[in-house]
């Protein structure tokens, strides 16, 4: 009796219901996904809603957004990140990387595996173990500047999320070097902070980060970090000048630190190389920003790679680094890059 | 096992190894794109001592019983129990606070963009990371809300509804000031007004309004944002204390201090006020607005806070603080609120007609509320059928006060409103209305600021009410119903046909009242701008595009006005103004 009136004044599926689902949201897919839904369109723009305008301007005549802002032409709504990530998955794998840090210093005292780490590569660590933290806190300085002028949502919280991203870096290599002084002594930032200020090997990359601090084009600085910046100087510094010889060196720390970062690396590689394939697609702006983006490449990649050259004698000191081989890795990194999105043709001879 | 693995890492010390992380700039100095008036000391505080290590695991530990709090209120059956009154209005609430996160959040990019001091650089940036944790909350709240509570209308468009509304855009224009114009400005809005001085009414006060009326989720998930506040308000107390450092800032901060204040009390005191008072069903809470005003805006931010910034030199006048507190004693939010419902139909959400049991709470909390305002709120009840075919905003916009150019809202308290004359772009008169004469002053000491179409009735005079309602997309799946209704009721609900057989055209208050008082026009409305607007959209002009230029060098256009006694004496009234 009781199963024949359940279903009785029960109401429609919601499935049934069009007022149940976000319909100014237009999906990639045939669905939108939870992080379309909770992304899309919460930064209206005079493109998407506001209909009005803008009500607050700057004194320059700058309305609230700036198409201006970027040099780059297309419909922003349109652009996502292809792993969709919004802020729960974000602590989910930030927090996870924090952990998986504490777990290998607690390990590694635990084993005593710290009493098997190759001397020389204490000494390496001691000398520049900490001087890519100034690389990766210099990039987050700029990211997190330009993120407010992003043409839509998607675009701003991509940029926050990158800039997070760098300072947990860069703070997760001080936090290393601090924990191993206690182990194995006189490991300082203070140290680190003069090889960076004023080691000739590192000037280059300085002078890389520094310069980024110029960026005022919020595109420009997508492509040139994603695509030019990271694939080249962070790879060379966080793979080929930290995670290989650490591992070769018995490094039971620096390997977990260099890898989580190497993990994030490839969430803001697949976000850049989306961008650019996206500007590059627009239909009536793609020829134009194919030549920003060529341009741009021009003017960064000389400097980057001529930071990457000046690391030599900082490889050279680190016991297990090689760096012709580690240079040549990361310019075949960066060269399919760029072939993954049609830019062969600004690839270096 | 050995003793070191417990060993734990000093908080203090591992801050002061991350904050050497910063470094002067040797080849090539940062580039900003944001220009400021205020000029910087040479060292800061960082009021956070926030890393990333236990930044991260810290706020997982927050969204797991926030996200766990969704699934017990769906196993609790929360969405059928919580009273549907309130569960409207959440509608409007919701979306426009995930426009006020996200303005906090660029609010810390524009602050990072000018302040050179590394010591409060990471508290900014960390705070951008919570607002968009805030975002993902807020609108999988609103998700939550589409997907379970009695009627979604109006979710379903809510983010395109939320940025035309006459209400809510409001609110967009209220928010926009925390992330536009002087960064630091910019910064005291957003950190010292509204984050110190208000998430303890719409983040605290208002939750528990929810709660009374059986929603905890928006509690939750709310005391969970609020958590995060108390940092955010850090951040602002540093940068006003660093700001303080130099004299030249001091009346720079007097005066910003006093522009963010009024603006942000004219629009959240009669937008909040109204919903917590207006739209809760429980009665059982004895205190009213103005009340729990006193006792988080006047005892906990102004005596505590503002107050306290005379003993470091700051002399904000309390006429201004006074004043606003006055309009709430004149009826702020009581005389906003039947408009809001009169004007039902243009809105994305449902009114919920009041009871006798609100009129005894209203008597019984602001004596003397029935003698005022409660024939409104008898007529309103007795035309929410259909069946009577009229509207209530046909009596109420044909005498209605006209749009302030300022806040965006009605001009409600009489003896306030005033207006001024000003060209165009063109060069022709129009008349500028404002609810107040702070408002006419804001206006007046930031020449440019306002953009936009921005009296809400201008576009639409003349037009046919059934027009503007299928315009703006405010009719329901079935092609014929209204998304907003006069009443709760799944019958009588109203359809397009049935405000096509009410035959009411609108008119702008503002163009009217111009008229009536032999005004230039009050239209500010241009056909053939693409957003309507005569004053510029905000879109910038061929000439201005992609021309940066800093505030000193539009110093010469009198773009940045000096706090001037005249000023002073405008916003607080000793200078006459034109009342209508």
């Amino acid at each position: 009796m009781a199963a024949d009136t359940r279903g009785v004044g029960r109401r429609a599926r919601r499935g049934d219901e069009p007022e149940r689902t976000f319909q100014w949201v237009v999906p990639k897919g045939r669905k939108a996904s939870v992080y379309e839904d909770i992304t899309l369109d919460t930064q209206p723009s005079v493109h998407r809603f506001l209909q009005n305008g803008y009500f607050v301007s700057f004194p320059d005549g700058r309305g609230t957004w700036d198409d201006a802002s970027t040099a780059l032409d297309a419909m922003w709504s349109a652009f996502r990140d292809p792993n969709e990530l919004w802020e729960r998955p974000y602590y989910q794998q930030g927090a996870q990387c924090e952990k998986e840090i504490e777990a290998a210093v607690k390990g590694a005292r635990a084993d005593g595996l710290l009493a098997d780490v190759d001397p020389d590569w204490v000494a390496f660590l001691r000398r520049d173990g900490q001087v890519p933290a100034f690389f990766e806190h210099g990039i987050w300085a700029i990211a997190t500047r330009r993120s407010r002028a992003a043409l839509s949502d998607v675009l701003t919280h991509g940029i926050v999320l990158y800039a997070a991203m760098k300072q947990r870096q860069a703070q997760a290599l001080v936090i290393e070097g601090m924990d191993l002084d206690e182990d194995f002594g006189d490991i300082t930032i203070e140290a680190a902070k003069e090889r960076w200020m004023r080691e000739e090997a590192w000037q280059g990359t300085r002078r890389c980060v520094e310069r980024m601090g110029t960026i005022t084009d919020w595109g420009e600085l997508v492509f040139v970090s994603g695509m030019v910046v990271e694939p080249l100087l962070g790879g060379l510094l966080r793979r080929e000048l930290l995670l290989r010889p650490a591992l070769a060196a018995a490094d039971p720390v620096t390997p977990t630190v260099a890898r989580n970062a190497q993990r994030e690396g490839l969430w803001w590689s697949d976000f850049a190389q989306a961008f650019t394939r996206f500007v590059l697609a627009d239909e009536a702006h793609g020829e134009g920003n194919r030549g920003r983006l060529q341009a741009w490449h021009a003017d960064w990649e000389p400097e980057v790679m001529a930071a990457v050259d000046a690391l030599e004698p900082v490889f050279d000191a680190a016991p297990g680094a090689d760096f012709a081989r580690g240079r040549d890795r990361v310019r075949t990194d960066h060269e399919t890059l760029l072939a993954a999105v049609g830019m062969t043709e600004t690839a270096p001879a | 096992m050995a003793p070191q693995q417990n060993r734990r890492r000093s908080v203090t010390k591992t801050h002061d190894r991350v904050a050497q992380l910063g470094w002067e700039r040797e080849y090539h100095q940062p580039v900003p794109i944001y220009d400021t008036r205020y000029v910087f000391p040479e060292t800061a505080k960082d009021p956070m001592k926030q890393v990333m290590r236990e930044y991260l695991p810290m706020q997982l530990e927050k969204d797991e019983r926030v996200y766990g709090g969704f699934d017990a209120a769906l196993r609790a059956s929360m969405p059928q129990k919580a009273d549907e009154r309130w569960l409207e209005v959440m509608k409007p609430l919701i979306l426009v606070l995930v426009f006020a996160e996200g303005a906090a959040g660029r609010c810390m990019s524009v602050l990072m963009d000018v302040v050179p001091n590394e010591e409060l650089l990471n508290g900014y940036h960390v705070q951008f990371v919570d607002e968009v944790r805030h975002i993902g909350m807020q609108m999988n709240l609103a998700r939550w809300y589409a997907k379970n509570t009695p009627d979604p209308a109006g979710w379903h468009n809510g983010q395109e509804y939320m940025a035309n509304n006459l209400i809510t855009r409001a609110g967009v224009n209220m928010f926009s000031h925390s992330f536009t114009g002087d960064p630091i400005a910019a910064g005291f809005t957003m950190m010292t007004v509204i984050e110190t001085a208000f998430t303890n009414v719409a983040f605290v006060a208002l939750p528990d309004v929810g709660t009374r009326n059986g929603d905890f989720i928006q509690a939750t998930t709310y005391s969970s944002v609020q958590s995060d506040e108390a940092r955010h308000i850090s951040n602002g107390y540093a940068t006003m204390l660093t700001m303080l450092q130099k004299d030249e800032n001091v009346p720079l901060i007097e005066r910003d201090l006093q522009q963010a204040w009024w603006t942000v009390h004219s629009w959240v005191d009669p937008f909040v006020g109204s919903i917590m008072e207006y739209f809760s069903t429980d009665r059982s809470d004895k205190e009213n607005y103005l009340q729990k005003w006193d006792r988080w805006i006047r005892d906990d931010w102004y005596r505590s806070y503002v107050e306290q910034l005379g003993k470091m030199g700051v002399n904000v006048p309390p006429a201004m603080f006074d004043r606003a507190r006055e309009r709430l004693v004149n009826g702020l939010h009581h005389k906003t609120a039947p408009l809001a419902y009169a004007m039902w139909p243009l809105n994305f959400w449902k009114f919920d007609p009041l009871t006798q049991k609100d009129f005894d709470w209203f008597e019984e909390t602001s004596p003397g509320w029935y003698d005022e305002y409660g024939a409104t709120w008898e007529a309103y009840a007795a035309l929410a059928d259909p069946a009577e075919e009229a509207l209530l905003l046909g009596g109420l916009l044909e005498g209605a006060p006209p749009m302030c150019w300022s806040c965006m809202l009605a001009c409600v308290i009489d003896e306030d409103m005033c207006h001024r004359v000003c060209k165009d772009a063109h060069g022709e008169d129009r008349t500028r209305f404002y609810c107040s004469p702070e408002c006419r002053w804001i206006d007046e000491s930031n020449p440019g600021r306002y953009t936009g179409d921005r009296n809400f009735f201008d576009r639409h005079h003349g037009k046919a009410l059934s027009e503007l309602i299928i315009e703006s997309k405010l009719i329901r799946s079935d092609g014929k119903t209204l998304v907003g209704q006069p009443h709760l009721r799944t019958d009588q609900m109203w359809t397009i046909d049935d405000i096509r057989k009410c035959d009411f055209t609108v008119t702008s208050p503002n163009i009217t009242t111009a008229e009536a008082m032999g005004l230039p026009s009050g239209s500010w409305h241009d056909p053939t701008d693409p957003y309507g607007a005569v004053n510029g959209d905000g879109n910038g002009t061929a000439a201005g595009r992609n021309s940066f230029k800093t505030m000193a060098a539009l110093a010469d256009d009198a773009v940045v006005n000096p706090l001037t006694e005249d000023r002073v004496n405008a916003a607080v009234g000793s200078t006459p103004w034109v009342a209508l």
